[in-house]
């Protein structure tokens, strides 16, 4: 049993940005993991997951 | 000489992903008949299936379980497609409903996940030591091969004391679990660490693997450059590439059957898997 990829939600206090990164990526990003990819501000945690419903809603950060 | 042989497996729905997810998933049970079908047709060898109940929650009622298995068989007599059956559907199910549908329906394989991990950080994924001893004994029993599913080397080493202690039986077969959350990350380097692990602890098992997310591609060509096997579908990923959700889990199968042709193997067909796999 799997549960495909697992993802730690944020939003960003300045732009108001809605971003997600993947957990498996915690070593490829390292410091800059969880920061917006638009204005480089650490986001705000919301919640982690499997794809949370409103996952569309978020756009991943990729390498 | 001989061209390789790869089994591709099709893990056609887990027990996470719902249609918020992706509308393509297959839920119910004649959806996933279909689309087993369907992906046998593309060149899918092996079909591991998970059931999910009327809120679209996984579930291990082998009520759901007998009427996908016997709406494949009547309605596509022709497909000989190896059926591995998930004993791992539902975290509240009992260690009996776990494994009530093998005893029942008698799969040639069926998942034996051979340790206990957190659970996407807010639960437990329990496979009790009394749990596995029981499980690996009744298969042997029902005629049902066990697929190691190992999401850490941890559990390669816990599969060679079963060995040892005669629960599971030589030769075994692996399904390395990579890039899950609170298991080993899916790269390369692990993936050569993960077989080398399995070759010095239960030498001449044969193994699969599959990578969620970012891994996925690499765990595809990985496993075909390393020899090994491939798991593809949406239990494991609703996302096809970068931004497009899968428009079926036929996409995944096709696009494995061009990876292991271009790199010079040939797909096993569910004959070829059966004896690369020892089922009789």
């Amino acid at each position: 049993m799997s549960w495909g990829p697992c993802f730690m939600y944020y939003h960003c206090e300045d732009c108001g940005k809605k971003f997600k990164y993947a957990v498996d990526m915690i070593p490829v990003f390292g410091d800059r993991f969880g920061f917006c990819p638009d204005c480089g501000r650490e986001g705000a945690f919301e919640q982690d997951g499997a794809r949370i419903p409103n996952d569309a809603e978020y756009g991943e950060v990729e390498d | 000489m001989d061209m390789a042989k790869t089994i591709i497996t099709v893990a056609t729905t887990g027990a996470w992903p719902k249609k918020e997810n992706n509308p393509n998933v297959p839920m119910t049970p004649q959806e996933i008949a279909n689309d087993v079908y369907d992906c046998w047709q593309a060149g899918a060898a092996v079909a591991h299936l998970h059931m999910r109940d009327d809120d679209g929650n996984g579930t291990m009622s082998t009520d759901k379980f007998r009427e996908t298995v016997t709406l494949l068989r009547e309605q596509h007599p022709d497909c000989d497609v190896i059926l591995n059956l998930t004993t791992s559907g539902d975290l509240n199910a009992t260690d009996e409903t776990r494994q009530a549908h093998l005893k029942e329906l008698r799969p040639e394989m069926g998942s034996y996940d051979c340790g206990s991990m957190n659970w996407l950080n807010s639960s437990l994924f329990i496979n009790h030591p009394k749990f596995l001893e029981a499980l690996g004994k009744n298969m042997q029993e029902w005629g049902v091969k066990p697929e190691i599913e190992a999401f850490d080397p941890g559990m390669i080493a816990n599969a060679a004391y079963y060995l040892k202690k005669g629960v599971l039986k030589a030769p075994l077969h692996f399904q390395f679990c990579m890039g899950c959350a609170n298991g080993i990350p899916g790269n390369m380097k692990n993936l050569v660490f993960m077989k080398e692990t399995m070759e010095s602890l239960c030498p001449g098992s044969t193994w699969s693997c599959f990578g969620v997310g970012h891994s996925a591609m690499e765990m595809l060509y990985g496993a075909v450059a390393l020899g090994g096997h491939i798991r593809v579908g949406m239990e494991d990923n609703v996302m096809y590439a970068k931004g497009q959700l899968a428009d079926s889990n036929r996409q995944f199968v096709e696009r494995a059957v061009r990876v292991i042709r271009e790199y010079g193997n040939e797909v096993a067909t569910p004959a070829d898997a059966r004896e690369i796999l020892g089922l009789k």
